[in-house]
This record gives C-alpha cells, sequence and structure tokens, in this order.
C-alpha cells in the first residue's frame, strides 16, 4: 500500500475541512462584498469555544454545534459593529480590506489574551480505523467528511430552492437593483454573515478536530488555504470554492507526502499566486457565480 | 542621567528612527501610491537579515547556521541591508503588481509576508531557522569601542542620518510632478493610465524605493539589537506600521513621522509603564487589540489622519509675472519637448493647444482606423465588427442607444478594453495590441463617461498631472529636487491657469476636483486631456451634465480643436449638439454600425430613425 493512497485519503478529508471553510469565505464575498481576512480568526475563536465546552465534559461533535452557534455570533456581531457602518459610508473594497485586517488582529489577540499562545486539543474517543481499498481513514474523519457534505448540500439548496437563497443571489448580482426591487438587501446580509459564520464555525472546529492540536496561530495559516480554495475555485462562487477546496486539499496532502509537510502552506500559496497571476477569475469564472467578482 | 537611563533614551531614540524610517517607506507606497502593502515587514527582514549576515563571521565554527558571514566593514552591512529590500521588491513587484487588482494585491502580499515567515522558521541551514541570529556584531566593532555611551549617541546619529536621507527623498519624491502622478494613479488607475501613465512601472518604483528604506531601517535596528529571529517580522508588524500611518496621516511625510513617533514608540513604549497584570502575553495581546481599535476607530472618526494631506496651492503669481505672451508661448523651449516647435498660436481668441508631431497630414489620410474590432463579454458581443476612420480636421460623431456599445467601442479604440478581434492603427502603427498609456503616449486621449476626476488632486492640479514629458515627472527628476523642474512646472502653471480662465473655473483653481459638481467635473477632464496635446480625442459624453453656458464654449472649444486638424470622435446624445458639430456621423446599435453620414442624411434612413432617432 503506497504513502500516496493514504495521502489522497488524507487529501479527501483536508478538502472537506477547506471546502466547508472556502464556501463560507467566498459566499461572503460574493454577497456581502467584503474580503473577510478576520475569518480565520473566526474560525480558531469558535473551535476554542468548542474547547471550552469539550474541556467541561462535553462531547466534541455537540461541540461543533456550539462551535456553529458561536461563529454566526461572531460574524454577526463583527459585520454589524465593522464592515456594514463602513460599507454604509462607502468605502471602497480595499479601505475594507484593512478594517478587516484589524479585526482580524482584535479578535485572535482578544483570543490569545483569554487562552494564552500553547497548544491545545479535544478529548475524543479513540478512532477506528477504517480500511478501504488503498484508503486509510479514521472514524472521525468519515465524519469530518459526512458533514461536509451535508454542509455543501444544505448550502446548494438553500441557494437553488429557497426565497432567502434566491435573495441572496439578487442581491450579489445588483445589491442596489435588489434592494429597489423589494429585497431588504440588509436582512439578506445579516441572514449570510449568519449562515457563513455558522460555516465559519464548523470548519473551524473540524480542522481542529482533524489536526492533533491547535493553537491561535493556526488562524492565519487557515486563512491562507482558505484564499487559495477560493480564488482557485473563483472568488464569490460557491461550487468554485468547493472545487478550489478539492484540488487544494489533495495537492497539499500529496505534496506533504511527497516532501515535507512542513511545507503545506507553501503549496497553497504557490497554487494562489499562479492562480493569480494566470487566472484571477478563477477555474470557474461565471458558471454558479454570485454576482461578479469585481 | 545614570548609564541605565542614558541606555534607555538612545534605545528608543534608535527605535523611534527605525519606526519612522519603515512609516516613510511605507507612506510612499500606502499613502501616496496607494500601494497596500501588507508583506511591508518582509522588506525590513530582507534588510536586516541581510546586514546581519554581511557583518557576523563565516557560520562554520558557531553554535549558529546561516548563509554569508563576509565580515564586512561598516558602511557595507547597512548599504547591502537596503539593496536587499530594494531588490526583494523586484520579483515580488512582479507578481504582485503588474495584473492582479488592488485588493487581490493586498492579499497577495498579506500572504506572501506569512509563508515568507514559514519558509524561514523552517529552513534552518538559511537562516537559522526559527531560532534565528544572534550575536550579530554592532556596526564598527573592532573599529571602536562599542560598549561605551560615546558609541550609543554615535549610533543614535547614524541612525538620524538614516532617516534624514529617507525624509528628504521621501520629501523631493511627494512634493514633486512625479508625487502628483503617483497620487494621481493613487486615486484613479484607469484615468491616470488613460493619460498617458506607465502604471506598472510607477507601482514597481515605489515598491522599489520603498523596500530600500525598509531594507535599511532593518539593517539599522539589526546593528543595534544585535538579533534577528522570524518572530520579530511576523505580519502583525506590518499591521502596526500601517496603524501609524492612519493615526499620523497617510500621504504626508509630516504624519508619518508623527505616526511612527505616536504608535509604534509611544503607544508600544508607554505600555512599560503599566504595572504588569493578567497572564504572560495578555499585555502585548492588548496592545494589538487596541492598534486595531486606532485603525478601525481613526477611519472612521478621522480618515485622513491627525495630519491629513496638505492641499497644494500654487502662489498666485509665478516668478516673472503672468503675462500674456507666457501662456501663448506654451512649451516652446522646454527641454521636455526636445525643441519641436510648438505652433504659434495664442490662447485668448481661439484654441491654441495644439496638436504636436507630423505636419498636419492630408485630410485623406486618417488618423487612426479600426478595422472589425469586436469586444465580447462572456458571451454578449458589446462590440461586433465596427471599422472607422478617424480623419484630421473632422469630428466625428458616435450616436446609438443605450447599450449600443459606444462606450466600450471607446474603451477598445483608447485601450481601456482589449479588443477581442480586430485591428487599430494609428499614425500608420498597428497599436491594437499597446496597453492604454502607451496610446495616450503617442497621442489617442480618451475622456470617461462617468466623472473620473483625481478627487484628492486640486483642478489646477489634475490639469498639470496629464502634461507629457515634465521633467520633474520622472523619479530620477524628482530626486534631483524643485530646482531642477520648476521652470517648467512654473510655465505649464500659467498655461494651465489661461486654460481654466476659458471655461470659467479660474475661482476653482485650488479646489479639490472630488469637491466639484458634475458639469465641472466634466470640464476638469476635458481641459485635463487638452493638456495631454493630443492628436487624436475621444470623448465620452462631454457635455452630459454640464450648463448650457458652458456646453456652448465646449462646443466652440471642439470646433477651434477640430480646425486645427485634430481628429475627434466623440459621443453624444444631445443631437442639436452632435447637427451643429459633427460630420461624419456614425449610428451604432447592438455592437454594430447601422448607419454613417450627415445627419441630413441619417435622417432620411429607416433603419437609423427607427433605432435611435425616432426611439
Amino acid at each position: 500500500m503506497s504513502i500516496y493512497g493514504a495521502a489522497f485519503g488524507f487529501g479527501l478529508v483536508s478538502a472537506a475541512v477547506i471546502a466547508i471553510a472556502a464556501v463560507g469565505f467566498t459566499m461572503q464575498f460574493g454577497i456581502a462584498n467584503l474580503i473577510n481576512l478576520a475569518y480565520g480568526e473566526v474560525m480558531i475563536s469558535s473551535a476554542y469555544a468548542a474547547w471550552a465546552l469539550n474541556q467541561a465534559g462535553v462531547n466534541i461533535w455537540a461541540g461543533v454545534v456550539a462551535a456553529a452557534a458561536f461563529g454566526a455570533a461572531l460574524s454577526f456581531v463583527l459585520n454589524r459593529l465593522f464592515y456594514t457602518p463602513f460599507q454604509r459610508r462607502g468605502a471602497v473594497l480595499i479601505g475594507l480590506v484593512i478594517v478587516a485586517l484589524a479585526a482580524g488582529l482584535m479578535v485572535s489577540n482578544i483570543l490569545l489574551a483569554i487562552v494564552g499562545p500553547d497548544s491545545v486539543s479535544y478529548t475524543m474517543a479513540d478512532a477506528v480505523v477504517l480500511r478501504a481499498g488503498g484508503l486509510i481513514l479514521t472514524w472521525v474523519q468519515l465524519v469530518i467528511i459526512l458533514i461536509s457534505a451535508a454542509a455543501m448540500a444544505a448550502v446548494h439548496a438553500l441557494l437553488t430552492f429557497t426565497r432567502l437563497g434566491k435573495a441572496m443571489r439578487a442581491t450579489a448580482a445588483n445589491a442596489t437593483l435588489a434592494r429597489n426591487c423589494g429585497i431588504p438587501t440588509g436582512r439578506v446580509v445579516d441572514a449570510v454573515w449568519v449562515i457563513t459564520g455558522a460555516l465559519s464555525g464548523i470548519a473551524g472546529t473540524v480542522a481542529a478536530i482533524n489536526s492533533a492540536s491547535f493553537r491561535v496561530a493556526d488562524g492565519a495559516t487557515y486563512l491562507i488555504v482558505i484564499l487559495a480554495a477560493a480564488v482557485l475555485g473563483g472568488a464569490g462562487q460557491p461550487y468554485g470554492a468547493m472545487l478550489g477546496a478539492l484540488l487544494i486539499g489533495e495537492m497539499t496532502e500529496l505534496s506533504a507526502a511527497a516532501l515535507s509537510p512542513q511545507y503545506k502552506e507553501v503549496v497553497a500559496f504557490a497554487v494562489l499566486v499562479v492562480v493569480m497571476i494566470l487566472r484571477p477569475q478563477g477555474l470557474l469564472s461565471k458558471i454558479g457565480a454570485l454576482g461578479s467578482a469585481g | 542621567m545614570t548609564a541605565g537611563q542614558i541606555y534607555y533614551a538612545t534605545t528608543l531614540l534608535v527605535y523611534a528612527g527605525v519606526d519612522v524610517m519603515a512609516c516613510i517607506g511605507l507612506n510612499l507606497q500606502f499613502g501616496v501610491s496607494g500601494l497596500v502593502n501588507f508583506g511591508f515587514i518582509i522588506f525590513q527582514a530582507a534588510g536586516a537579515y541581510t546586514a546581519a549576515v554581511m557583518s557576523m563571521p563565516p557560520a562554520a565554527g558557531t553554535f549558529q547556521q546561516y548563509v554569508g558571514g563576509w565580515q564586512l566593514p561598516f558602511p557595507l552591512p547597512w548599504l547591502g541591508g537596503a539593496l536587499a529590500g530594494g531588490l526583494l521588491a523586484i520579483p515580488i513587484g512582479l507578481i504582485v503588481l503588474r495584473r492582479l487588482r488592488a485588493d487581490y494585491q493586498a492579499i497577495a502580499l498579506l500572504v506572501i509576508s506569512i509563508i515568507a515567515n514559514t519558509v524561514i522558521t523552517n529552513a534552518r541551514s538559511f537562516l537559522n531557522g526559527a531560532a534565528g541570529l544572534a550575536l550579530v556584531p554592532p556596526p564598527l566593532s573592532g573599529v571602536v569601542d562599542t560598549k561605551t555611551v560615546g558609541y550609543q549617541w554615535l549610533y543614535v546619529g547614524l541612525t538620524m542620518l538614516g532617516c534624514a536621507g529617507a525624509f528628504v527623498a521621501a520629501g523631493r519624491i511627494v512634493h514633486s510632478p512625479y508625487g502628483r502622478t503617483l497620487r494621481a494613479m493613487r486615486e484613479r488607475e484607469l484615468a491616470a493610465a488613460s493619460l498617458g501613465k506607465n502604471l506598472v512601472l510607477l507601482k514597481m518604483a515605489m515598491f522599489v524605493v520603498g523596500g530600500l528604506i525598509a531594507g535599511l531601517s532593518g539593517a539599522v535596528l539589526v546593528g543595534y539589537i544585535g538579533v534577528w529571529a522570524p518572530n520579530t517580522w511576523l505580519y502583525p508588524e506590518t499591521i502596526v506600521l500601517f496603524a501609524a500611518l492612519i493615526v499620523g496621516g497617510r500621504g504626508n511625510n509630516l504624519g508619518a513621522l508623527l505616526g511612527a513617533l505616536l504608535v509604534p514608540v509611544a503607544f508600544e513604549e508607554a505600555t512599560r509603564f503599566i504595572p504588569q497584570f493578567g497572564p504572560p502575553g495578555f499585555i502585548p495581546a492588548m496592545q494589538r487589540v487596541a492598534i486595531g481599535l486606532l485603525i478601525v476607530g481613526f477611519l472612521w472618526f478621522r480618515p485622513s489622519g491627525t495630519l491629513p494631506e496638505r492641499r497644494r496651492v500654487f502662489p498666485k503669481a509665478q516668478s516673472g509675472g503672468m503675462r500674456d505672451g507666457d501662456a501663448a508661448e506654451g512649451f516652446r523651449g522646454s527641454p521636455a519637448f526636445d525643441g519641436r516647435p510648438a505652433r504659434a498660436a495664442s490662447l485668448a481668441p481661439g484654441p491654441s493647444l495644439m496638436p504636436e508631431g507630423p505636419p498636419p497630414a492630408a485630410a485623406s489620410v486618417p488618423r487612426l482606423r479600426a478595422e472589425n474590432i469586436a469586444r465580447h463579454f462572456e458571451g454578449l458581443r458589446a462590440v461586433d465588427g465596427v471599422s472607422l476612420e478617424l480623419y484630421p480636421g473632422r469630428l466625428t460623431g458616435l450616436i446609438g442607444p443605450n447599450g449600443a456599445g459606444k462606450s466600450t467601442l471607446l474603451a477598445v479604440l483608447a485601450g481601456t478594453l482589449p479588443a477581442s478581434a480586430g485591428r487599430i492603427v494609428l499614425d500608420g502603427d498597428d497599436v491594437t495590441h499597446l496597453p492604454a498609456f502607451r496610446r495616450a503616449q503617442r497621442g489617442l486621449v480618451r475622456t470617461f463617461q462617468l466623472s473620473s476626476e483625481f478627487s484628492q488632486l486640486t483642478v489646477l492640479e489634475n490639469l498639470l498631472v496629464a502634461v507629457p514629458g515634465h521633467p520633474g515627472d520622472t523619479l530620477v527628476g524628482a530626486l534631483r529636487g524643485r530646482r531642477s523642474w520648476w521652470p517648467v512646472e512654473a510655465r505649464l502653471v500659467n498655461q494651465a491657469r489661461a486654460l481654466l480662465d476659458r471655461f470659467g473655473m479660474s475661482a476653482a483653481e485650488s479646489q479639490y476636483a472630488g469637491d466639484l459638481s458634475g458639469g465641472q467635473r466634466r470640464l476638469v477632464e476635458i481641459m485635463r486631456a487638452l493638456m495631454l496635446r493630443p492628436r487624436v480625442l475621444l470623448l465620452d459624453e462631454p457635455m452630459a451634465g454640464v450648463h448650457p453656458s458652458v456646453v456652448d464654449e465646449i462646443a466652440s472649444v471642439l470646433e477651434g480643436l477640430r480646425d486645427d486638424g485634430l481628429a475627434i470622435l466623440m459621443v453624444e446624445h444631445e443631437l442639436s449638439m452632435v447637427d451643429r458639430l459633427c460630420d461624419p456621423v456614425i449610428v451604432m446599435a447592438q455592437g454594430r454600425v447601422i448607419g454613417q453620414g450627415s445627419m441630413t442624411v441619417l435622417r432620411q434612413q429607416r433603419e437609423v430613425v427607427e433605432a435611435y432617432i425616432a426611439g
């Protein structure tokens, strides 16, 4: 059995984690029109929220649900406190990037002040190993993949079948026009922050489950991988982000097997730079777009 | 003062000097040019590492691993550090600055900053990995005794020297015509490119200059503290510098200086005096939270900072006074125009901003020829096989219903948008694949349908920025100082004032263009295009939103330009104006030309009337 078979399996798990995060990130960009550089920090904060419960004896899967609620609340607050006021005032995209970076700095340092810089890990039942073909996955990893699949299906259903989802797509395409058509874009954007915040909370927690331990500084590295997946798929496009997540997940794990696991982020970064230079609109340029990326 | 106090004071002064240098470098990029360099700290790191390995002994036999170890004498490590910062800016600039949108640029630089730190941390044999370099010998060790109080003050002096150098260079750049061009780029990139400004070159230049200054600051710092490790240049350090600029006042060098003293120095030093409380690391974390609050708070309550960028007001009377002849003389004799004679004409009675270049060609040879131009957007054929010719001395009208593709055609002709197919020939040369700024440099100039003034430049500056070949509009010219370009500048100011007078805008000369009414902005844009002395002028609804009395003035100026031999294409919806000025007129609908000829002829074509005139 080759090391690459196992790496492919890990890649699937990574992809599952990245997909949850990247879909949320890209929806914020597409609908709320904001590059949320605080995203990785929201993820890690949610992971710590789950950790606090886990320390108190709560099962980690219940912790995932709590982290989703925490991520949703934190994202909602960040948006209401910082992003929406600046957007209402007509700040340009680049000004918002600076605001978001400052917001991320505050979130991560508040967290740092509370929990400290050291690594922690969840307490959970010993993992049962499943083998199928060349793949080796633990039961926990399988659950992560299932959670991700469920989240993707939910996002698809939301955008395709619900009124809210259609309102989101209309807001993404043209917020002013949507508002003039009677769509309460303010509330739609609030909903986007809650939903994507929940996604970031889930993503942060499953990422932390998937890695042996985690610490506050991981927020920044999450962000790189998510950016790579979102940009690769085409910024603002949920289905593109799913595809990007799959590619980035596999690429980082396979390269980790071939080279060294220390350079996972470097591989993601290389992909990001190449895509930005050669195809800044991403792989899926218009198919399934949530409005223009500009 | 006790030795301890002196040591404290000198340390503070060196730190302040380093932060001031860094802020001045970042201000050139972010404040002046609008480059959001979230990776600024890696240029400082490059300088620090380089200076360290240039001054350290060979690594063999020490407990550290690193490349270099050349033991070069002062000031080579400092120069090497600056150079390293500047050189590093070239490959990164080539990756980031050429094709990426501004927000992608910022993100890419942030990511590069994080990744660079990861790589250096993991690659131990390169620069000693996470532990970093220690025992970096201070400058002049072996030459003077570096353990004395005198050496401390010497170091402060050397730091201040570096600061002063950076400050003077940055000041010359900011206050020159080159700085004006940088600010124009910051305000509106597309418009700056349409005036012939090479944006990539401008950004690269500021990236390198900022990198040099950052590298020097790193070299100064490492020489003093003697250690340098990855955890000293994490990406939040860049955010602290951004906070300094936002608090101090971006775009203003004094603001950058003040910000450096207020945020990294005073703010981080102040916490030394509050009693320790909370777990270890609590206070630094809270400091960072406060930095974030400072950024957000200032952006909200005082976005231009404590010392905002100063508005440039030109003195009323130029040296020698303004004679009638001054304005009329135009650029004649200025070195920028290598002796080509400007055609003698006076601004006062008739339009005089003449096209330069080849003598007026026979009116039968087109200045601009477009063949089968097409422009597609994701399957939508906005322009679908349009051919046209613009002749010198003719004002061609372009009319058609909304969505006909008129503005897109203009953008393709000017190079703002690349053509999907077809060929564009300007004065016999194929310019299809030239970027917008090169076409503008060849005399093909456009205006925009949506107002595209440079908001944070005064009206007068908006006009001056367009002038090509200004000796102060290069990095070298700017660094030479004001004396080298002021004579030309003074002449241009007079010329611009004459133009302002003609359009009744003199009173607004020192107002920010962003504070003008819509109609006034329109005028600024037309005057700006004229300052460039185009040969082919593409106007996108030049009269929309302009007061009727000024419409007449614009019309008569256009007539004058036409009679002087300019080739003009004008998109206009006001048919009476098209009637008065344009012949021939081209009618577009759904991306195609559906009629061409004089208005009289067009009015008789059913298809045209249905598509547009009656509609």
